[in-house]
């Protein structure tokens, strides 16, 4: 038995080692930026930071990221709107900052490349929701004032479950046991592929037994009025430019009711559902439901669309 | 439970230490603690269904006692045919009832007569065909006098549930794996050793080839109508190799974890797709089925030894009803005729024998390895062709895909709504078909090599290419479960 034991503990740290190089060599892992809160509370990535993104497994998509002097992913080093050209901030979460494909290749570029002299800036970092979105529009509006749309990118289904700005848990996440285990790039990836969702799902199973946690709990609660209330409130709360800023949202997720209300209140909207359901290919990454290259295409056609139409003339 | 899942990686652990460490010392509670270990793993899937093994378990240990002790024939033969009654009228309630009602009704309606007769909602016990099988053997065994009955209840019971091949076999002869739970057994460090690698072996198979082609042909199968030739057969060889890899991987790790308990278990698969007829393909593929149908309904039909009329009618028996253990769906039986018919012109020749179990293609004569390469392929593809049978939703579908696949030949950029990269799945697969060449003549040992380093970088590989072919998404059951 010492035989085995012995001989299963050696071959299990030498296959350990040599997937940790393996993963190194063949670059399998994800590189994330670290996060900070700046001065004005609002929750960025520290500045200067490059990288590259790695979504899936088998390396199936890989995004080189660069986070510029304000602390978001961009070609632009830092955001100087001009009174001689036309600017247009596109904030967001995960799916506008990009980091699943060259930021030379981001929605903002696209856009730029179909609508000539026009500046897009970029402000998408994952995990915003509007709270956060509108926060730092205000927390920044020195800015934001000079720019001339702001297209401001919503989930209806994520992004409305608070009615007020509170500074997330995430910055909570950098512990130093999160930083040592960051240092293996085998569990950064076998994290990014789900490799370890059965034991976190059995550990969850298990904690919701011993408290006599019953049912479903994955079943998620019908929340769409709650997201209507949330959404009324932060509007309200953050003074919603409805002149300037144009939601950006696909409306197959929204409750006929919001979608009522944005109808209703004169709330300027691009939808993209219709463009994403045309043909068979696919608009999304594998294993990840962030839009790939022919999505992010969409996405750009439809703002471009909707910029054009407007004829914007420099101030 | 399935051998592919965290509660797993939980269980053997601790079976295994309490088996060789604990409870060690005394045989009848090491079985009895087989005999638990296998309830928990079965009834971790629904305890329910646990009464009908129990059930099953005392009725051939009662009836295998009285069949020894009994010298009139005709009580005899009444105890063997209460067994069997027993046994395949559970099965056929829980797999056949609704199909018997639905073809019943059918037909009816076909001769233009209306009649309604209710089917029930009835769950499926996991591996009650294999497990009823195993029982079965028992006691036909034990009828023919070929094997003496045990009066250790916990033994038999161990020898009924044995958790390693509880669901999905490998289907065990009592002769066999009786005696082996009835001995004192011997940690042994070779055994074990051998055991692990068969489980990484399996593992690799089930995570890497099954679970990631499934998407894949599972999506081909159920849009087959919009794709043309080239993509149906794809998607029929991703199957051939899904199903093989998931079956295979399964007896592999039930062998190896068997191994871990001291117990050999009888090899399931040896290199099917290298076969070179249909003949030897049987003789490779789910070995402990086919095995089980020889000899205990071929042989006593009359086998080939009396005409060849009577031969042809016990081929042709054997493969239906082995098309029909698979399920009730006439997609399975029309997979078996199919290759009663494949398996029939080598049978009349006389060549379904021709090869024996060495699966090499290679040999000094040119002419020979060009024969070999010719015959293993045209196997290859004839079996492809009956696994659209089977893997097919009804019979009408089956038809429908193989007529694409021989008449549209548009060349399509196939592209799976997930965006899978499809070049590597082709690699996995050259990857795959070299290895089992070059380990052909050892499906127990797969990796076996002198060098300890190259065994090492076997092993490195194979847990680095289940990283890299880890799908979160798919679903992880063994497809014969539902068998």
């Amino acid at each position: 038995m010492k035989k085995i034991l012995l001989k299963f503990i050696v071959y299990s740290i030498v296959l350990l080692v040599s997937l940790e190089l393996l993963v190194r060599v063949f670059h399998l892992h994800n590189e994330r930026p670290e996060r900070y809160a700046d001065e004005y509370g609002v929750e960025k990535w520290v500045p200067n930071q490059a990288g590259y993104s790695v979504t899936g497994n088998r390396k199936q998509n890989v995004g080189e990221y660069r986070i510029n002097d304000f602390g978001f992913n961009s070609v632009y080093n830092n955001y100087l709107p001009s009174k001689d050209s036309i600017e247009i901030a596109i904030v967001g979460d995960s799916f506008i900052e990009g980091f699943h494909q060259d930021y030379t290749n981001s929605i903002s570029r696209k856009v730029e490349k179909k609508i000539p002299n026009v500046k897009v800036f970029e402000f998408g970092y994952a995990g915003y929701n509007l709270a956060d979105q509108l926060n730092l529009m205000q927390a920044y509006n020195h800015l934001f004032k000079d720019i001339d749309r702001v297209v401001v990118y919503i989930r209806f289904t994520d992004d409305l479950i608070t009615g007020e700005y509170k500074l997330s848990n995430r910055l909570s996440l950098n512990t130093p046991l999160n930083k040592l285990l960051k240092r293996s790039k085998l569990i950064v990836y076998a994290k990014d592929i789900g490799f370890f969702d059965p034991i976190k799902e059995k550990i969850a199973a298990v904690v919701n037994f011993s408290k006599g946690v019953s049912g479903d709990i994955h079943k998620k609660k019908n929340n769409d009025s709650l997201y209507l209330e949330n959404f009324k409130k932060l509007v309200n709360f953050y003074n919603y430019n409805k002149e300037k800023n144009i939601l950006l949202v696909d409306y197959s997720l929204c409750s006929q009711e919001f979608l009522n209300y944005l109808k209703v209140n004169d709330f300027r909207t691009i939808d993209f559902n219709a463009d994403f359901k045309k043909d068979n290919i696919p608009k999304t990454l594998i294993y990840d439901q962030h839009w790939n290259d022919a999505g992010r295409e969409i996405i750009a056609d439809r703002i471009a669309e909707y910029i054009k139409n407007e004829n914007l003339s420099i101030r | 439970m399935l051998f592919n899942s965290i509660d797993f990686v939980i269980f053997l652990p601790i079976v295994f230490i309490l088996y060789w460490f604990v409870l060690n010392k005394n045989l009848r509670v090491q079985n009895f603690l087989l005999v638990v270990a296998s309830y928990v793993f079965y009834g971790w899937w629904d305890w329910r269904f646990l009464s009908l093994i129990i059930f099953s378990t005392i009725v051939d240990y009662t009836l295998g006692i009285l069949l020894e002790k009994e010298e009139n024939e005709k009580k005899r033969k009444l105890y063997l045919w209460t067994s069997i009654g027993i046994n395949l009228g559970f099965l056929g309630f829980f797999k056949y009832y609704n199909f018997f009602v639905d073809s019943f009704v059918e037909a009816f309606t076909f001769f233009g007569q209306e009649i309604k007769v209710e089917t029930l909602y009835i769950i499926l016990p996991v591996g009650i065909s294999f497990y009823t099988f195993q029982t079965l053997s028992y006691t036909i065994d034990v009828y023919k006098r070929n094997l003496e009955p045990t009066r250790k209840i916990v033994a038999f019971a161990a020898f009924v549930s044995f958790f390693p091949q509880l669901v999905a076999g490998p289907i065990e002869r009592a002769s066999n794996l009786l005696p082996q739970i009835l001995q004192k057994r011997k940690l042994n460090y070779c055994q074990s050793k051998d055991g692990l690698r068969l489980i990484l072996w399996g593992l690799f198979k089930k995570v890497v080839i099954a679970d990631s082609l499934s998407p894949i042909v599972n999506d081909i199968f159920a849009n087959y109508e919009t794709h043309s030739s080239p993509v149906l057969i794809m998607g029929a060889v991703f199957f051939a190799f899904q199903i093989y890899g998931d079956f295979s991987g399964y007896s592999d790790i039930a062998i190896g974890t068997a191994k871990l308990f001291g117990i050999e278990l009888m090899s399931n698969f040896k290199f099917p797709y290298l076969s070179r007829n249909i003949g030897e393909f049987w003789r490779r593929w789910h070995i402990s089925l086919s095995t089980w149908f020889r000899d205990y309904l071929y042989i006593p039909l009359g086998g080939s030894k009396q005409s060849k009329a009577i031969g042809i009618r016990n081929i042709f028996i054997i493969f239906l009803v082995s098309g029909f253990w698979h399920g009730a769906n006439w997609t399975f039986i029309f997979w078996g005729l199919f290759h009663a018919l494949l398996f029939l012109p080598s049978f009349l020749l006389g060549t379904n024998r021709k090869y024996k179990n060495d699966a090499s293609l290679s040999s000094f004569n040119i002419l020979k390895v060009f024969s070999n390469v010719y015959n293993t392929l045209l196997t290859f593809i004839l079996v492809t062709i009956g696994w659209v049978f089977f893997r097919s939703n009804t019979l009408t579908d089956s038809f429908a895909y193989l007529k694409i696949i021989f008449t549209d030949f548009s060349v399509e950029n196939y592209i799976h709504p997930n965006g899978y990269r499809i070049i590597d799945y082709f690699l996995l697969l050259l990857f795959f078909l070299v290895y089992e060449y070059i380990i052909r003549n050892n499906e127990r040992n797969p990796i076996a090599f002198k060098n300890r380093y190259l065994r090492l970088a076997m092993y490195i590989l194979l847990v680095f290419l289940m990283l890299l072919f880890y799908d979160d998404g798919v679903d992880r059951s063994f497809i014969y479960f539902q068998f």
